[in-house]
């Protein structure tokens, strides 16, 4: 029999993972051999890339802090990976027990990871769904249940943007998800840039990632600027994740090393 | 979160290096001020270990662990927080104590193995985690693929107007039921059925209200059929799979509950439809049976219940099958036939029972089959018309006919006229007038010298153009004659519309003249039918004449003429004609 093309993927562990690959760059050990060989070489490729990693949750950390401050009880993280040390929900609750958070995966492994750590948590869903697909993350039942559309909500696009190719439309998918949110709704964003870096290293970084079922696209700070279309950008704007509030001066040092770009943008209206 | 605030709302210088020291060794999910806090409530427990009495390892242990437990778990981090205890701990704080040096290395040493095992069993507890989600996602997705497969195979195995199995699925459960190991022994059945005239419902209500029809057949046939398999073979067909019968009057009960189902009026879309259906039932021997020619089997046995008039069963009858086969060989061997010239005309006298004399011959074909030898119009000549080959056959046989028949008026004697027989279909067929005109010219044959034999049911059907077609031939002069006259319909109201010159007066009449005490009533009907025909001015032929008594006493109600083997049996026409010659 023909597998019709709505059949389901199977799972491959032996394949690394962009999930289980960032976990290991945050020190986690949520990862399978041929996640740590994959992110081994992306290491030697660019050696900051575990530096990367934690400046990029330290930004998620830092926005998430803020919105929960600026009232924001709604989170909706597409791209949430393996959700271990410093997630949304562990923040956002931890500054008010009744936020919500829906995280959005593609990956099954993250997924059912994710499932585990938040059984038992009534106020806090993960789906499998595709950033590509932003209808079918708008519509799932479980986002429907969770979150209420007609408040303000967190929308993270959080260092996952660069798996997604220009010929995916991204401006066209973060539209979509604007014109799904209410007035005082935010959008988190941010990926890795290639402002600064040589050519060389982008090759080796791009190559390292087409092991994966995610090749890179980097992106430059003006083509990240204008996915906050429609969005009023918060200061600082869209800058090096270090740069992005930090918690002390210090913090934001040498920032660029951070190779990820972010900023916040507030739907207005 | 590990840290606890307000511990210490004022960090130590030591906590402050100890948190620069450590930052940026791993992911840290707190501020740096979180972060001295939690450092500095460490230290305390640290310089209270380095002086109290006696050494307590556990203390250090509890340093060890809580540092992985607030993430600060990567090698570096762990370097960097025996490099900055070592160097600045005693120092920034002040300590004194008695052989500080050497309680020192103990602290270290409780606080590394207090590190190496928390992050030990933090990582054997991650991977088993991140295994189990592993295998959990690949439980789920195989659970996905198999409900997936399972509904792709019921799409693939199922009719999606009725729901019902399709073809493929009845094919494989046909299959297994015939060729699963010892049931060899066993008995299996099936019922073919059709609706009867489901056309007139597509074609007259729309095939919205058809297809709402099939939808509630099927559901009485599945509701009535318990655990039968009930399939939709496509259009109006279904199918009924009877496994493990006793026999073929399980079969026949199977069959009558399904016409009963479908028998009921149904109401679809504000109609009350009333239709039938007819089934064909084959029930055999599983043993030595296969699908294909059960299936075969089943399907002309179908036809025969249709064409036995529908809403009824039939069932399966090998004789009969080998018959149809038979007949349907020779039918459609009847084209090359023809064009090998394996037909040719043997012709009957038709002799004046006033003088003895040939007035006329029919022509009868016959076909010299290479391999069955000599066939009589009887074996082919139904067959011929059930497919529609007979306009071409009967073309052949009046062309062949005019054709021989102009050469016998050689001689000079008043020739013979041909008598050939015209099949319903020749006569309800345009073109006929210009067909037997174009023959008469090409032959060069009088009109007159040819008769057409037509069969009382021709004129059953209520068209004009038959009867004008007729009436152009007739007043050209060519003749007609009604064959079999008082079988069958004998409306005698055609005979004063139509252009008829004869009747041909069917042989069972005339078979009653033999003997004299049963053929009265015979004799009767005869003597009525001549008196009628002359006063239409009609001649009247009798056919079958076997004896000679039966030709006096046809003579004697004034029969004109006469056909049998008292007169000659059909040959080939030199030897008839050698009789005038």
């Amino acid at each position: 029999m023909q597998r019709p093309d709505w059949a389901p993927d199977t799972i491959d562990i032996e394949r690394p993972s962009v999930a289980r690959m960032y976990d290991y760059y945050l020190g986690g050990s949520h990862n399978f051999a041929a996640d740590r060989a994959a992110a081994q070489a992306m290491v030697a490729a660019v050696p900051e890339a575990p530096l990367m990693a934690q400046a990029n949750r330290a930004f998620l950390r830092r926005a998430v802090h803020h919105l929960a401050d600026a009232g924001i009880k709604q989170f909706l993280d597409i791209g949430s990976g393996i959700p271990t040390v410093g997630n949304v929900h562990e923040i956002a609750q931890q500054l008010d027990p009744q936020a919500r958070v829906v995280y959005v995966d593609v990956d099954p492994v993250a997924v059912a990871h994710s499932r585990e750590i938040l059984a038992g948590n009534e106020q806090a869903a993960v789906v499998q769904e595709d950033l590509r697909n932003p209808e079918a993350i708008l519509a799932h039942p479980d986002v429907r249940k969770l979150l209420d559309l007609s408040q303000p909500v967190a929308v993270m696009v959080v260092a996952v943007l660069h798996f997604v190719s220009d010929d995916d439309r991204p401006a066209e998918l973060l539209r979509t998800l604007r014109d799904a949110l209410a007035p005082g709704s935010y959008l988190v964003l941010s990926q890795a840039s290639d402002d600064g870096r040589s050519e060389d290293e982008r090759a080796e970084a791009e190559r390292v990632y087409r092991r994966t079922d995610n090749p890179l696209s980097v992106r430059s700070r003006a083509e990240l600027t204008t996915l906050f279309d429609g969005f009023e950008l918060l200061d600082p704007g869209v800058v090096w994740v270090p740069q992005w509030r930090p918690d002390t001066p210090e913090s934001a040092e040498d920032a660029e090393r951070a190779v990820f770009m972010g900023g916040v943008g507030r739907l207005g209206g | 979160m590990a840290e606890s605030p307000g511990a210490n709302p004022c960090p130590g210088t030591f906590a402050r290096a100890w948190a620069k020291a450590v930052s940026g060794t791993s992911y840290l999910p707190m501020t740096q001020a979180q972060l001295e806090s939690l450092l500095d409530r460490l230290t305390g427990q640290l310089a209270g270990a380095l002086l109290t009495e006696p050494f307590d390892l556990r203390a250090g242990h509890r340093v060890g662990a809580e540092l992985v437990a607030a993430h600060i778990a990567s090698a570096e981090g762990l370097g960097r927080t025996v490099e900055v205890i070592q160097l600045r701990l005693v120092r920034d704080l002040g300590l004194v104590a008695e052989d500080v040096e050497d309680r020192m290395a103990r602290l270290l040493a409780a606080v590394t193995t207090g590190y190496a095992r928390a992050l030990r069993d933090r990582t054997l507890d991650e991977q088993e985690s991140i295994r189990r989600a592993a295998m959990r996602a690949r439980t789920q997705a195989e659970r996905a693929l198999r409900a997936s497969e399972a509904r792709f195979r019921h799409q693939a195995t199922h009719d999606p107007l009725t729901g019902l199995p399709n073809r493929t699925l009845f094919t494989e459960r046909l299959a297994a039921a015939l060729n699963e190991p010892g049931r060899g022994a066993q008995r299996v059945g099936v019922c073919f059925l059709d609706l009867d005239r489901f056309k007139v419902v597509n074609d007259t209500l729309g095939h919205q209200i058809g297809d709402l029809l099939l939808a509630t057949v099927a559901e009485r046939l599945r509701k009535s059929m318990g655990e039968h398999l009930v399939a939709r073979l496509g259009g109006d067909e279904f199918v009924i799979l009877v496994e493990r019968t006793a026999g073929t009057d399980d079969m026949v009960a199977v069959a009558e509950t399904a016409l009963a189902a479908v028998r009921t009026p149904a109401l679809v879309d504000g109609h009350e439809l009333q239709i039938s259906a007819s089934i064909g039932i084959v029930e055999r021997q599983v043993a030595g049976a296969n699908p294909t020619d059960l299936m075969r089997a089943a399907d002309s046995t179908l036809h025969w219940a249709k064409s036995a008039g529908g809403a009824r069963w039939a069932l399966y009858d090998a004789e009969r099958n080998q018959r149809e086969l038979a007949r349907y060989a020779l039918s459609a061997a009847i084209p090359a036939a023809l064009e090998r010239g394996e037909f040719y005309l043997d012709y009957q006298p038709l002799t004046s029972l006033r003088d003895g004399s040939l007035v006329g011959v029919e022509a009868l074909v016959r076909w010299r089959h290479p391999e069955l030898g000599v066939l009589r119009p009887d074996s082919f000549i139904g067959l011929a018309e059930e497919t529609g080959l007979i306009v071409q056959l009967g073309g052949w046989v009046l062309a062949e006919a005019c054709r021989e028949a102009e050469a016998w008026s050689a001689g000079g004697v008043a020739a013979p006229f041909v008598s050939v027989n015209l099949a319903v279909r020749q006569v309800h067929r345009p073109g006929l007038v210009q067909e037997v005109r174009a023959l008469l010219r090409r032959t060069g044959l009088p009109p007159e010298r040819l008769q057409l034999e037509i069969t009382e049911s021709t004129m059953m059907s209520t068209a004009e153009e038959p009867v004008r077609a007729l009436r152009v031939l007739a007043d050209l002069g060519v003749r007609i004659a009604i064959d079999d006259f008082g079988t069958g319909y004998s409306n005698l109201a055609y005979l004063r519309d139509l252009p008829v010159t004869e009747l041909k007066v069917a042989g069972e009449f005339v078979a009653g003249l033999r003997s004299p005490s049963v053929g009265r009533t015979d004799e009767r009907i005869l003597a009525s039918l001549v008196s009628l025909a002359h006063a239409l001015d009609l001649t009247v032929t009798a056919e079958g004449v076997e004896t000679a008594g039966q030709a006096e006493r046809l003579r004697a109600i004034g029969c004109d003429a006469a056909q049998g083997w008292h007169f000659g049996r059909p040959a080939p026409a030199d030897r008839i004609l050698a009789r005038i010659r």
